[in-house]
């Protein structure tokens, strides 16, 4: 670095007459007087703020409709759980992406992975995106990375910036493990650094967010874990009128002050909701059946949380957090990517229920019927989670994790073997590693919407009433609305939608009381993603209650290939598609671009309060640690499923009995 | 008559009232007066005037809303009390600190007056209104930021390959015969994107579809059905009902955003040549190794 010794050569000190005249006096007044006598401190309030960069300003309810505008909604496809180097973790992984290189790279362009390569989206560009950085310490590894600032002296940073792995997962333990034992030194926590991040992430998504084309949601994630138990949720704004900071988890890890703090925003315009993920990393935590101080939800609680929470994340990278085999036994879907231990650490999940969603909502039920509220009335989106600012990067074949360093070559995420070796011959993976933990890690989730157009009022509004699905990363697009009477043919009519939103209700709705002798019908429609597989089956997941039992059932509904539907057991027979593992080429005429039906639930019962959701199966592909493998030409881990399902799930549509 | 005493007398007199003359008279004596005078003033205004530390209702009101932004509610008495304790002894210790000279030489100090120089000094120059000359220019330099990109009504039928892709394909044809012959009934299947599109781009539609369909939609005659068209969700029939070019808009209809656009650029420009002026008015030294001139200033 060059030494600077700037001199001030114009600066002129000009000294008054009188001053002259009476210089020995001043002089003797100099020797004397306090100096911090000369001007008395008069404090005011703070320069007065300069108005905020121009954003996006939103726009006016009578504003012309963008290019694209759909009455009868079109899907839009996000990711709503981005990490940044604005993350405390994040920089710790060397990922080095600013917020808007996290825009550039959903917008379809090229940036730096930590590990030295590049990184690009394959299925296109995204159309809306929230950047989601820890608000706990935000901003302040990066400050502490720098040599200059004060916080580089403290010994807690000391070795905390290795581009080593080994050293990175030690200091990540490190920095989790004193913030867990609230020991990170006060000047993390400086709100002028957490301030100029928070700016940082207002500007990048004002800057990039392009009615019409693209959206940008400005949001953070409160991060939550007691004892490790992940609790951690992502808020997300309307608009760009935001608090000054975030509401953090280091001010309270209960979730339930970090919703009365929503609920104060609220009532002063600033209008945001929160999404619970990796729930399945809660140790039977995100979804128990009491209050955080252990006393039983009661309406208050069950008010608070859904006003605040209309929404569930239930599939990411960390997992998927649909259900668990061991919970829904007869599901022979549920096996999929299964995550069983804690968030940021090896240790093991001793505790099912109360992780996942499925249950959640049954339990919902539950406490409606018994109780007559419902905390848990949630609908579904999926997300990344990624760490590396490259937001929908779940592609199976384009995968490179989520974690900058610690996972960003096959080797660290376990999907060929280790030192160059070319089979899996006595390679063993101890299970409390971090290599097992990145290997069970799935390349999931996409958030999709059905949205007027592609505007922030437009997506938050989809986002709100629950019209979502979430997806394992392909853009597989899924309607599913529900009512009592439809059109014969509804299924056939090309003005299909019209007719179902016109007689019925979509996902994330409630179905009103049968009438007597009346069923309600769901018209489930699935179409695949012209970038992935075609579909093998539809299904609905049904949940109930019935003599004070909660209960479920899966009903596949359409199958491919003109499949006969079994309808003793309501399952499609397989329609056969194989991949060649070799090459992973799939099937050509197996499985069809849509699947569309009208069905009508056979073991409905008018007084059994119950859920229904959609969830749409490709034909099996290649997982990504095969694709790893492949690319490595050596055989894929055998301990990992060689090929996966990719799925969609549609918000669900409760129906509730007559009173 | 003895004038000696008199003279002895009158002397010393006269001789005492020139000496206080004198005295008076002299300069060094005013100058050590006057410097007195100071010197008791000082010492009693120092009395007077030790520091003072105030906290304004400004500030106060301030402490208080940065407390209840944090807390969500107001600070109780002795909440406040303790605040506004903790911002006396911050003032205290700063100026403490000040006289002591703690601030000089230190990294943070310097930057955060620099922030503060730069935020006070920026966007500060006044910007006179620009006329429309320059407005206009500044318009058909950057009219593409303007423009709506073009847009197309048009109706699609769709043949979908769950009929299988041979056979979708043979009822598409056979539908665009009978289209073409006049006869309304096409056939088609639902689709879950729309089948009439009142304003869409073909952007959009080369997302959704891929460009074989984009491709069509852009050369089809207005008003003709064409096809069919390959997806990757079957075969589609489409007819262009109409089309909107890309629209420029008139000056006059985007005036307010190429203004903002000209100030914005104009701030940007004179927040350069701020910086650009300072420096002209600093020698800049660096010591060897420094790799010669000095850079040019930032921009930004």
């Amino acid at each position: 670095m060059p030494t600077l010794d700037l001199k001030a050569r114009g600066t002129r000190i000009v000294l008054l007459a009188g001053t002259l005249l009476a210089g020995g006096a001043l002089i003797a007044v100099a020797a004397t007087a306090n100096p911090a006598a000369k001007a008395p401190a008069v404090l005011s309030a703070a320069p007065a703020a300069k108005s905020p960069p121009a954003r996006a300003a939103a726009r006016p309810a009578a504003a012309p409709r963008l290019p694209g505008y759909n009455t009868e909604r079109n899907a839009y496809f996000g990711d709503l759980h981005v990490h940044t180097k604005l993350s405390f973790d994040a920089y710790i992984f060397n990922v080095r992406a600013s917020p808007d290189d996290a825009y550039r790279f959903a917008k379809g362009e090229a940036i730096g992975h930590a590990q030295g390569y590049d990184i690009r989206l394959q299925g296109g560009p995204l159309d809306f995106v929230a950047v989601t950085d820890h608000s706990e310490y935000m901003g302040a590894l990066r400050e502490a990375d720098d040599p200059k600032s004060p916080l580089s002296k403290l010994p807690i940073v000391q070795g905390l910036f290795s581009p080593d792995h080994n050293e990175i997962a030690a200091a990540f333990t490190k920095i989790v493990t004193a913030m867990r034992q609230n020991k990170v030194p006060k000047e993390f926590a400086d709100p002028a650094i957490a301030g100029r991040a928070w700016r940082e992430v207002q500007d990048a998504a004002a800057r990039n967010n392009a009615p019409g084309r693209f959206t940008t949601l400005v949001g953070y994630e409160f991060t939550s874990a007691p004892d490790g138990k992940n609790l951690h949720r992502n808020v997300i704004f309307r608009t760009s009128n935001v608090p000054g900071l975030p509401f953090t988890a280091t001010e309270s890890q209960n979730p339930e002050d970090l919703w009365r703090t929503m609920d104060g925003w609220r009532a002063r315009g600033i209008e945001a909701l929160a999404i619970p993920h990796n729930s399945n990393g809660s140790d039977g935590l995100m979804f128990q059946t009491t209050k955080w101080d252990g006393t039983p939800i009661d309406k208050a609680y069950a008010d608070l949380r859904r006003r605040n929470e209309p929404l569930a994340e239930i599939t990411q990278i960390k997992g998927t957090s649909e259900t668990h085999p061991s919970l829904s036994p007869n599901d022979e879907w549920a096996n999929f990517e299964i995550m069983e231990s804690y968030i940021g650490s090896n240790k093991l999940i001793t505790k099912f229920s109360g992780g996942y969603v499925r249950e959640a909502l049954k339990d919902g039920l539950l406490m409606q019927e018994k109780h007559g509220f419902n905390p848990y009335k949630m609908g579904f989106i999926g997300s990344s989670d990624t760490h590396n600012a490259a937001p929908g990067s779940v592609e199976e074949h384009n995968f490179f994790s989520k974690v900058g360093r610690e996972d960003g070559t096959p080797e660290l995420r376990g999907s060929i073997p280790p030192g160059g070796a070319k089979t899996w011959d006595g390679v063993k993976v101890d299970p409390l590693t971090n290599i097992a933990r990145f290997q069970s890690w799935g390349a999931s989730g996409l958030a999709a919407v059905w949205a007027e157009e592609n505007s922030r009022e437009a997506i938050y509004a989809a986002l709100r009433r629950k019209e979502t699905f979430a997806t394992s990363g392909p853009r597989m697009k899924v309607r599913f609305f529900a009512g009592y009477d439809f059109p014969a043919d509804l299924a056939h009519r090309q003005d299909v939608v019209t007719q179902a939103y016109a007689h019925g209700v979509t996902m994330g709705g409630d179905l009103p009381a049968a009438t007597k002798g009346k069923a309600p019908q769901f018209l489930v429609w699935g179409v695949r993603d012209p970038n992935s597989g075609y579909l093998q089956r539809a299904q609905v997941v049904k949940g109930w209650v019935e003599n004070g039992v909660a209960k479920e059932r899966v009903f596949d509904v359409a199958c491919s290939d003109h499949l006969p539907l079994d309808k003793a057991a309501w399952r499609c027979p397989s329609n056969g598609a194989k991949v060649d593992l070799t090459t992973c080429a799939v099937e050509r005429f197996k499985g069809d671009v849509e699947l569309r039906t009208l069905w009508t639930d056979p073991t409905f019962n008018p007084k059994h309060r119950a859920f229904y959701y959609v969830r749409v199966l490709e034909n099996p592909s290649c997982r990504w640690s095969t694709w790893d493998a492949l690319r490595n030409g050596t055989p894929p881990n055998p301990k990992l499923a060689p090929t996966i399902v990719e799925r969609a799930w549609s918000s669900p549509i409760w129906y509730e009995p007559r009173a | 008559m003895n004038p000696g005493p008199e003279a002895a007398g009158a002397a010393p007199r006269k001789g005492a009232r020139g000496l206080v003359g004198r005295i008076l008279r002299e300069p060094l004596v005013h100058f050590l007066a006057i410097g007195a005078v100071i010197f008791v003033s000082a010492v009693v205004l120092k009395q007077v005037q030790r520091p003072v530390v105030r906290i304004d209702a400004a500030e106060l009101d301030q402490l208080g809303a940065y407390w209840e932004q944090q807390m969500q509610r107001p600070p109780t008495k002795d909440e406040l009390r303790g605040i506004i304790s903790e911002r006396i002894d911050e003032e205290i210790l700063a100026q403490e600190a000040r006289r002591q000279g703690l601030d000089k030489d230190d990294i943070i100090v310097r930057r955060r007056l620099a922030q503060k120089m730069a935020f006070a000094s920026e966007d500060t120059a006044p910007i006179s209104e620009p006329d429309d000359s320059a407005l206009k220019a500044l318009f058909d330099r950057t009219a593409a930021v303007y423009e709506t990109p073009e847009r197309m009504a048009l109706h699609q039928v769709y043949f979908s390959d769950t009929r299988g892709e041979a056979a979708a394909r043979k009822s598409a044809a056979a539908a665009l015969t009978r289209l073409r012959a006049g006869g309304m009934d096409a056939g088609g299947d639902p689709f879950v994107m729309p089948l009439t599109y009142g304003d869409v781009t073909l952007t959009d539609l080369g997302r959704d579809y891929g460009e074989a369909y984009a491709a069509a939609a852009a050369s089809a005659p207005a008003g003709a059905w064409i096809g069919p068209v390959r997806s990757a969700y079957g075969w589609h029939l489409m007819r262009v009902d109409g089309r909107i070019a890309a629209v420029r808009p008139a000056f006059a209809a985007v005036r307010s955003q190429v203004r903002e656009a000209w100030f914005a650029d104009a701030r940007q420009k004179a927040n350069a040549g701020l910086m650009a002026r300072l420096r002209k008015r600093y020698r800049v030294e660096i010591a060897a190794g420094g790799g010669g001139a000095a850079p040019e200033p930032n921009a930004d």
